[in-house]
């Protein structure tokens, strides 16, 4: 084994093709009321998987539309007796418990029970992540051979939800364990063929990645004492002194500074968790993708779109101001109207896809590379996985990923 | 362009194993099938009408292709790969081979989309419009009156804190000869009817021109409503109406019911651009069609008590005639309440025939409940100089 020997991943995607058939699919999707969503996510899919290669060899993706067809109306079966039941079961019980509130404040927590829901919902928006991630895999193929996941969703959904718990209590310090413990549950039940991927190092190091999070947060704690200080010092009358200017001024940058510092979190802890990932024993993984270039799509992307959406509501708000009000509010004016808006979301959807989602993807492919691809040859085909629900929970719930 | 000849270099993979095979391929000498030719294996043989090729691929300058077989994966495909990069050989095989981007469906595949999208489809229905509102109306009569009532006292409280500006000061108006006409309006309604809840009549002063019936038998009334009601016999009309909802347990029905059926119209819509609009829009005419039957069968609540009261109906058709100008812009099935304008006509066609009428109360307790708010401690108001 050479791990000095390494093969490099490579994205070429086009804008102009992808913009095309998202664009296309995603009007398709009007038409058919929706139901082509899951068709035309398949062949944006297709189309992804087939613009990356590694060395000489592109993914491919294999699912199909009318199996997320038939895995959504499954969950909605699902989903709608078990919602029916344990919502209205939630609420029932929670009217058992509820007082005349005395302040405000107790008059909020009782609406809490309004959103009870939530708390039917909540474990399951996770368990739709797994099987969506499991479902994926099973339908990538890289030199013909499957990725596979197992079967271990619910053991991810109470991981998850006792680590967000945890990094909740402790005020976000152990976000770097919950990180890297989720990370290894999903490494380390994901396959290549015969051959399993594990995740090694350990969650301690993650914290020099949280460093520009918490002077951020430092910087917002900073302007409140601040704001305090110059409250405590101000004499009437002078409302705007040195003292609250500074803090507003610090508070901007630290809210600034936290949002950098997630990126940073997300960018640096995906190298280190990438670089101490193993395949089959022998095959490892090197990722540099960087948190400037990753701000820089995020900025770009949201400049051309929102320039667009501005021009596009424009034209579709002098359109419906120019009917007159009997049409507009009739039937058949809502649904032009419907129908307009409808396909300028669509088209903003096929422009986020091209100038947000795509650069990214190509931006983390093209910095990843495959250490000791030799390794590689020795892996067998796995068993063909069923694939759950594919996806169908995760479209049901609207969990929202990209692609 | 003409048929290649000799053989072209492409890349395989077995789909047993990883590894990149280096392969020659050739169409076969009968002019059937592509003909695979590995280095230390027998050559393979790809029937030419069985070949398949990948879609919606980003490179124009690579054909990865496949075989139709009838294996158990997600599409009937052979795991092999054949990736072609030889341009004029790319050209031949789209040119010559027209079945090559056919998608093969499965016998049986027609009818397992139809079971489940009707399987589908009798959930929702059944779960929307039989389970669930028989089972909130079970509920609602399961619930123990104390925890309607601190139910209703809690909506109460948030409706107040809603529509006040300063949540420290009581809204609730409380002059003493206002209050024994509301108790006199209330008790000619009612007489020794059991409505199953201890009535508790409030008035807001707030100039809403509206009333609500809230959990465990408490009414609200705001004052603006006092204000519009051109007589007391209005204002006896839509309390009829709104003690109609409590004694159908109406506020508790429906909260339950909304309660069960919240996302479920958002999972059958999914993840469909726009989706949480169109839901809510749903959600809303779902809502609507439920409660104008309930407010349908209120006003015949209503016009039952009026008539064994001996209260004239005329001024309830009044009251909807006025505020149809501003309701009926609305087409009913967007709305929470059937028409204005066929709720006057039946208020109309029922005082018709009640004629020996008595007014609620006389011309003085009337002016004491338009004056209910009068002295109540309100927020100072700002001092100009």
């Amino acid at each position: 084994m050479n791990m000095n020997d390494s093969l490099p991943a490579a994205y070429f995607g086009k804008k102009g093709a992808l913009f095309a058939l998202a664009l296309k699919t995603s009007l398709l999707t009007i038409v058919t009321l929706g139901i082509y969503r899951f068709w035309a996510k398949t062949r944006i899919r297709k189309y992804v998987w087939s613009s990356i290669t590694v060395g000489e060899d592109a993914l491919e993706y294999t699912g199909t539309g009318l199996e997320k067809f038939l895995g959504f109306l499954v969950a909605v079966v699902i989903l709608a007796i078990y919602l029916g039941f344990v919502q209205l079961g939630l609420f029932f019980l929670g009217l058992h418990f509820i007082a005349e509130p005395q302040n405000q404040r107790e008059a909020l927590q009782q609406i809490a029970v309004f959103y009870i829901s939530l708390f039917a919902v909540a474990p399951l928006i996770v368990f739709a992540r797994y099987r969506a991630r499991r479902y994926i895999l099973a339908r990538t193929r890289f030199r013909g051979i499957r990725f596979g996941m197992d079967k271990a969703a619910w053991g991810y959904v109470w991981r998850a939800i006792v680590h967000s718990l945890v990094t909740l209590l402790t005020l976000g310090l152990l976000l770097p364990r919950q990180t890297f413990n989720l990370e290894k549950y999903l490494t380390d039940h994901s396959h290549f063929g015969d051959q399993s991927f594990v995740q090694g190092g350990k969650w301690t190091a993650l914290y020099p990645a949280v460093k520009h999070i918490l002077f951020g947060a430092g910087l917002v704690l900073l302007s409140v004492v601040v704001s305090i200080a110059a409250n405590a010092l101000a004499g009437p009358g002078d409302r705007f002194s040195a003292g609250v200017i500074a803090a507003i001024v610090a508070a901007i940058g630290g809210y600034c500074w936290i949002i950098f510092g997630y990126v940073y979190y997300s960018v640096h802890s995906f190298r280190y968790l990438t670089a101490h990932k193993l395949l089959a024993g022998t095959v490892g993984f090197v990722a540099l993708p960087r948190t400037g270039k990753v701000i820089g799509i995020y900025v770009t992307g949201l400049l051309i779109i929102s320039v667009v959406a501005g021009f596009i509501f424009g034209v579709i708000g002098g359109v419906t101001a120019v009917f007159p009000m009997s049409i507009s509010v009739s039937t058949a004016g809502y649904i032009v109207i419907a129908v307009l808006y409808l396909g300028a979301l669509a088209m903003l959807g096929a422009l986020s896809l091209v100038f947000i989602t795509q650069p990214m993807i190509a931006h983390f492919v093209d910095t990843l590379a495959v250490r000791n691809p030799a390794g590689l040859d020795s892996v067998r085909q796995r068993a063909y996985d069923k694939g759950a629900d594919a996806g169908g929970f995760a479209d049901a719930l609207d969990v929202g990923a990209a692609i | 362009m003409t048929e290649p000849s000799g053989t072209v270099e492409a890349a395989f993979f077995d789909g047993e194993t990883a590894k990149r095979q280096v392969v020659g391929i050739a169409p076969a000498t009968d002019r059937l099938a592509l003909m695979i030719l590995r280095e230390d294996a027998a050559p393979l043989r790809w029937p030419f009408d069985r070949l398949r090729a990948l879609r919606d691929q980003s490179d124009k300058g690579r054909l990865t292709l496949t075989v139709a077989a009838d294996t158990e994966d997600e599409a009937p495909r052979d795991a092999a790969r054949l990736v072609i990069r030889d341009k004029a050989a790319i050209d031949w095989i789209l040119r010559t081979r027209p079945g090559l981007m056919r998608r093969d469906i499965r016998p049986g595949t027609i009818r397992s989309v139809a079971l489940w999208l009707s399987a589908a489809a009798a959930a929702v229905v059944v779960m929307l419009y039989v389970i669930l509102p028989a089972l909130a109306d079970y509920l609602a009569d399961h619930l123990p009156v104390e925890s309607e009532v601190a139910f209703g006292k809690s909506v109460m409280k948030q409706i107040e804190w809603m529509v006040g500006e300063d949540d420290r000061i009581d809204l609730r108006c409380t002059a003493p000869s206002g209050l024994d006409a509301l108790d006199k309006m209330k008790t000619r309604l009612i007489r020794d009817r059991d409505i199953g809840y201890d009535l508790s009549l409030t008035v807001l002063d707030h100039e809403m021109v509206n009333a609500f019936a809230a959990p465990g038998g408490q009414i609200v009334i705001f004052r603006g409503l006092l204000d519009d009601a051109e007589s007391a016999d209005e204002v006896a009309a839509v309390l009829g109406h709104e003690i109609g909802h409590v004694a159908a347990r109406d506020p508790t029905r429906l909260a339950l019911r909304a309660a069960g059926s919240a996302g479920i119209l958002s999972v059958v819509l999914g993840d469909i651009t726009g989706g949480t609009v169109i839901a809510a829009a749903g959600d809303h005419l779902m809502q609507s069609a439920y409660t104008r039957d309930a407010e349908a069968a209120a006003d015949d609540f209503a016009l039952t008590l009026l008539n064994d009261a001996r209260i004239d109906t005329a001024p309830m058709a009044g009251f909807f005639d006025r505020i149809a100008t501003m309701t009926d812009q609305v087409p009913e099935y967007l709305s929470s309440h059937p028409l204005s304008a066929d709720r006057a006509r039946h208020a109309r066609a029922n005082a018709a025939t009640h004629m020996s009428t008595e007014p609620i109360l006389s011309a003085a307790e009337w002016q004491a409940l338009q004056s209910i708010c009068d002295g109540r401690a309100r927020p100072n108001p700002p001092t100009s100089e």
